[in-house]
């Protein structure tokens, strides 16, 4: 279909413009987020807007590490997603591995139960489960965010195992336990591996649905802050305005920034995880 | 497949934990929920009393949360006539055959993987008149433009959409181009063989086939709209006055910031209501569409 001449060309350019329309709409804002964490305070209430750092400076940075408790921000925020993950992944394993290799009509009615408790909405049971956390005394542990972030991953996560593991076939296990395999044998040794790809995607999705997630530690955590939440709770450095817009934005980036690393790096297995499951945003 | 006896517990077994920890946290709240919503809860002064249907009855009578109820009308119909139109778009864009198309879409996921919190926090300084991002770019245009977006109710609230917008906007198109790569190329070259141009082959065989996707999806994106709430919570705090006040974040401050326990309950009760029709009907829709 090639065809020589002037229209081709036109369109061609036609249709790069339109691709850098998109980018730029979408990187700009992301680019003065990140100028504004490296302008100094005073400079960021110049006018007219300054799309370039004159006098580029690491100081809201500090500040947060020195004033605002960042470090310690990360470190809940690594122990809090990284437990998540690993913890939610083998309850869903387990859960999707049961769900596809045995049949019987509590488990029907129990899968049922699993992807219908999805559609109950986060603030439907905000309250009555922040009394209940309380009189668990798990509010503000790790041990309650850390349930509840599980819990807001295992439906999806074993919907599309389930998904994955249809697709292998039990004779696979049948002949590993001809071998004299146990049932539970065969499963860690033989079926395990063969879900490794959709198990990588899975975790990619749910490492940024863990880290975007807000609600869980707005309302279940007080004294643990991670960065979600972390970014609307800076001091007020000034009167003059509500927001401490160079705290916010170097927060801002602090978070950004790995999530664009880690989707520049992973952007085939999100992509292969987003059209598997539609997944929330 | 695994037949017997002795399975059943193993079975069990492995499903336990995960049934637990769903149990514990969305079933025992949401009965809960039902429950309370039928008592007047003040915590501050430690009132429990059994009040029938009047928790209901006064959602009607209470015009904070019939301006919350309209304005997530129009947050839902607005954000979804965009994600649908401007999606469309999108996804055509990025199901162009040009070079760094996998950069475009590497990019186009970004807004996806970021934290709605920090784009709202963002948000609200983008919008301020003089110091603001957007301002900033409308006077490229139009030099003399002044409008402080976030102090005007209409205003306000248009951000708000426009916020949802180019947070999952991006989203959605890539899921309507997952459905765009299943038509194939073959019947654009008949079409063109017909004579037919790019315009009439989009209405007459794109558009067709990817409305029942289009279909299923809006009804998905549409129940996540109704429950927003960080959007409103880092941006707006609900002003100005009610007006961006979104239903979630309603029942959240009468919840948690009014103590009115018994009363939030009773809208999340109306919430839940909704929520679980319009699944219903996003099932029917989606058995009749493989997706």
């Amino acid at each position: 279909m090639v065809t020589k001449g002037f229209r081709p060309i036109l369109l061609r350019c036609f249709m790069w413009t339109l691709a850098a329309i998109v980018a730029f709409l979408i990187l700009f804002p992301l680019w003065w987020i990140f100028i504004s964490s490296i302008t100094p305070a005073g400079e960021l209430f110049s006018k007219p807007l300054k799309y370039w750092p004159v006098h580029p400076t690491l100081e809201s940075y500090q500040y947060l590490i020195d004033h605002v408790g960042l470090l310690s921000k990360i470190g809940n925020t690594v122990i809090i997603v990284g437990l998540s993950i690993v913890i939610g992944m083998i309850v869903a394993v387990m859960a999707a591995f049961s769900f596809a290799r045995f049949r019987n009509k509590g488990l029907s009615l129990a899968v049922a139960f699993l992807l219908g408790s999805m559609l109950i909405p986060d603030v439907v049971t905000a309250r009555p489960l922040y009394d209940f956390l309380r009189q668990m005394q798990l509010y503000d542990t790790y041990t309650g965010l850390i349930i509840l972030y599980i819990s807001g991953l295992l439906p999806f996560t074993i919907l599309i195992l389930q998904n994955f593991l249809n697709d292998i076939p039990v004779s696979i296990e049948e002949s590993a336990s001809l071998d004299g395999c146990g049932f539970l044998q065969s499963m860690m040794y033989v079926t395990l591996p063969l879900l490794r790809p959709a198990l990588a995607t899975v975790c990619i999705v749910n490492f940024i649905t863990c880290l975007n997630n807000f609600f869980t530690p707005l309302f279940y955590s007080n004294g643990i802050s991670v960065l979600s939440t972390a970014i609307t709770q800076l001091p007020l450095r000034d009167n003059m305005y509500a927001v401490p817009w160079d705290l916010v934005s170097a927060m801002g980036w602090i978070i950004i920034l790995p999530i664009i690393i880690f989707v520049a790096v992973f952007q085939r297995q999100i992509m292969e995880g987003i059209m598997a499951g539609g997944i929330k945003g | 497949m695994y037949e017997g006896k002795k399975y059943v517990t193993i079975a069990w077994l492995l499903v336990l934990p995960a049934l637990l920890i769903r149990v514990f946290t969305t079933i025992y709240p949401i009965v809960e929920t039902f429950y309370i919503s039928f008592f007047d809860v003040k915590l501050l002064r430690g009132i429990h009393q059994f009040v029938g249907f009047q928790n209901y009855i006064n959602i009607f009578r209470d015009s904070k949360v019939q301006e919350s109820i309209g304005f997530t009308v129009v947050f839902v119909a607005g954000s979804m006539l965009g994600h649908i139109v401007l999606g469309i778009m999108l996804a055509l864009i990025l199901n162009m055959k040009i070079a760094g198309q996998r950069v475009l879409r590497t990019i186009v996921l970004l807004p996806w993987a970021m934290p709605m919190v920090v784009i709202a926090m963002a948000s609200k300084w983008a919008f301020n008149n003089d110091y603001g991002l957007v301002n900033n770019f409308i006077r490229w245009f139009n030099p003399s433009f002044q409008l402080d977006w976030l102090i005007h109710a209409n205003t306000a609230r248009n951000a708000v959409i426009a916020v949802d917008l180019w947070k999952d906007l991006p989203f959605f198109a890539i899921l309507i181009l997952a459905g765009l790569q299943f038509i194939s190329a073959e019947m654009y070259e008949a079409a063109k063989i017909d004579g037919a141009g790019a315009i009439r082959s989009f209405f007459k065989i794109t558009l067709p086939l990817i409305s029942r996707n289009i279909l299923v999806l809006s009804i998905f994106f549409t129940m996540w709209r109704i429950t927003s709430f960080d959007v409103v919570y880092a941006m707006t705090s609900g002003g100005p006055g009610e007006s961006t006040a979104l239903i979630a974040y309603r029942i959240t401050t009468e919840a948690f910031t009014n103590l009115n326990t018994g009363y939030a309950a009773s809208i999340a009760v109306v919430l839940f209501i909704v929520m679980a029709i319009l699944s219903g009907i996003s099932m029917a829709a989606a058995k009749r569409f493989d997706y």
